[in-house]
């Protein structure tokens, strides 16, 4: 198993793939840290007292790009399968490793955690550069302590992980990388999306079960629809059914 | 050692393998031979645990692939040279590998020296040429320095060195003492390397012998020319050859080899202008052994199989 773990590890560093998603998930934190400092400028210019507390009570902006920091991460659990599946190489890591159920826990055990922390690693970073652009202005979403973002930082960071892991799956399943980039699309883009159109009080419930907002639920946001064990249960539950799914493709289908 | 035991493997209605038994022994090469669409893939998937046989075994040293503890170290295998990611290096590409099976660096470096890619191991897979991803995926084989080795159609798309380089591989390898089963749908790669010869048409054996029986098995007879062919009949078939006099005088005879019908002619005195010994080459023995499966092979539409 360590030996399996260590071989998809480097796989996965060993490949451009891996350091281009990273790069991008680069560019998200810029993009967001651009997204504040035009809040701020609002802010500034503001001529009414409304204009004003629109910005004041908006979300941390790395919640409102977050959907984008977890499609860009869970490509690497995309490709885990997809690419092997593509290129033909899984054939050669089914011959190195036999046992199916070995060579699925290993990719989980190195893109979980590949993509846990540059998940984390992403949104801390934008939420620190939100604080620093934001200064001392009256912003709700970091008039916080620093050390109360901790929890919801860590809790996007296992939400990224875990839409990295429903890639995988998904993957597992599909063996398309075309298709499964679109599944994953539409989960976290466009189902959010649809459930915001959803009559009161379905598009909050049916939006609280959605990957994007787990996380803020599993940190205990301050008005969640679902208490936080729960949340972080739904939210495994997505990794769970997805890589389950992926258990049975890949040991029932020759590659 | 590789046994293969009433192999068989169907995918939906195809039957892919049907009942296939056949023994791949060390220390020679040994052909696996068949046109396209025989079962000779599949047959190698089933032995690497990859493609799960309908029904029968397929085992290695005596073991089913899947309880190999560490593979790479039993069975080294090509199966396609394009079947990596162009984007890894060559050296990154071993060292996966290696690591699943717990082999050190030593021994990547090593094999990518015997394969001749030391000096571009470093480089992205995407920029080799054919030839360069096969002597990678030999490389791939020969990392757990295997006592068993699968080749599937190795040759192909290379050029004349690289041939002539898998050839003498082989030959080495089998020389060591090492099992070398090396597929082919080419009877003309096969007689310059294999010294066993399994061959399978639709799913089937057709053939498990040597080189030399196959050779003997379609041996039709040596053409021989004489000024006195009359005599010459009657002196070989007083020898125990058969003799059928040929309209153009020549005698086509069987029973006895040109050097035996020489010898016999100068014994009793007797020219002779021309032995010919005219035997089917093996490319036509290979032919006429899986023209009724190839032939079969065209005809499922017949049965409503589309």
């Amino acid at each position: 198993m360590a030996a399996a773990l260590a071989a998809e590890w480097l796989k996965l560093r060993s490949v451009r793939s891996t350091w281009v998603t990273v790069a991008v998930v680069g560019v998200v934190v810029l993009v967001t840290a651009l997204a504040t400092w035009n809040g701020v400028n609002a802010w500034e210019n503001a001529t009414t007292a409304e204009g004003r507390l629109r910005w004041e009570t908006a979300r941390p902006m790395e919640r409102i790009t977050f959907p984008f920091t977890q499609f860009c991460v869970g490509v690497l659990g995309v490709l885990a399968f997809t690419s092997e599946y593509g290129t033909g190489m899984i054939r050669s890591t089914f011959a190195a490793v036999p046992r199916r159920g070995t060579v699925l826990t290993a990719k989980v055990g190195a893109v979980g955690g590949a993509t846990f922390v540059t998940g984390l690693a992403g949104v801390t970073a934008m939420h620190l550069t939100g604080r620093w652009i934001v200064g001392d202005r009256p912003f709700d979403a970091y008039a916080d302590p620093v050390a109360e973002a901790v929890g919801p930082l860590l809790a996007m960071g296992l939400s990224v992980a875990v839409v990295a892991l429903v890639g995988m799956g998904v993957g597992a399943v599909l063996r398309s990388t075309a298709g499964t980039l679109v599944t994953l699309a539409v989960l976290v883009f466009v189902l959010p999306t649809i459930a915001g159109f959803l009559p009161d009080p379905w598009n909050e419930r049916i939006g609280a079960v959605l990957p994007a907002q787990l996380s803020a639920q599993v940190a205990g946001s301050t008005d969640p629809v679902l208490p936080p064990l729960v949340a972080l249960t739904v939210l495994a539950g997505y990794a769970a059914t997805a890589l389950g799914a992926a258990a049975v493709a890949i040991s029932r289908r020759d590659p | 050692m590789i046994e293969v035991r009433e192999l068989t493997k169907r995918y939906g209605r195809t039957v892919a393998v049907d009942g296939l038994t056949f023994d791949v022994r060390p220390g020679r090469v040994t052909g696996f031979l068949g046109p396209n669409g025989a079962g000779k893939s599949t047959t190698m998937r089933v032995l690497l645990g990859l493609d799960r046989p309908t029904s029968g075994a397929a085992l290695i040293n005596g073991y089913r692939y899947a309880d190999l503890r560490r593979p790479l170290v039993h069975v080294g295998a090509l199966l396609d040279a394009g079947a990596v990611d162009g984007g890894r290096s060559a050296l990154n590409h071993l060292r996966w590998l290696a690591r699943t099976n717990g082999i050190g660096a030593r021994r990547v470096a090593s094999v990518l020296e015997q394969v001749g890619l030391a000096g571009v191991a470093r480089s992205r897979v995407r920029g080799f040429s054919l030839g360069m991803r096969q002597r990678l995926g030999v490389a791939a084989a020969l990392l757990g320095d295997p006592a068993v080795l699968l080749f599937d159609e190795p040759v192909n798309g290379l050029d004349p060195d690289g041939v002539r380089w898998i050839r003498e591989l082989m030959r080495s390898l089998a020389a060591e003492g090492r099992t070398v089963l090396l597929s082919s749908h080419l009877m003309s790669e096969m007689a310059l390397t294999a010294d066993h010869l399994v061959i399978i048409g639709r799913g089937r054996l057709i053939a498990d012998t040597t080189l030399h029986d196959l050779a003997a098995r379609f041996q039709q007879g040596v053409v021989v020319r004489s000024p006195r062919s009359d005599e010459l009949a009657t002196v070989l078939d007083a020898g125990g050859a058969t003799v059928t006099r040929e309209a153009d005088g020549s005698l086509t005879v069987t029973g006895k080899d040109a050097s035996e019908i020489g010898d016999l002619a100068a014994r009793n005195g007797l020219p002779i202008h021309e032995a010919t010994p005219r035997g089917a080459s093996l490319e036509d023995a290979y032919m006429e052994l899986t023209s009724t499966s190839v032939d079969y092979a065209a005809g499922p539409g017949a049965q409503g199989v589309t």
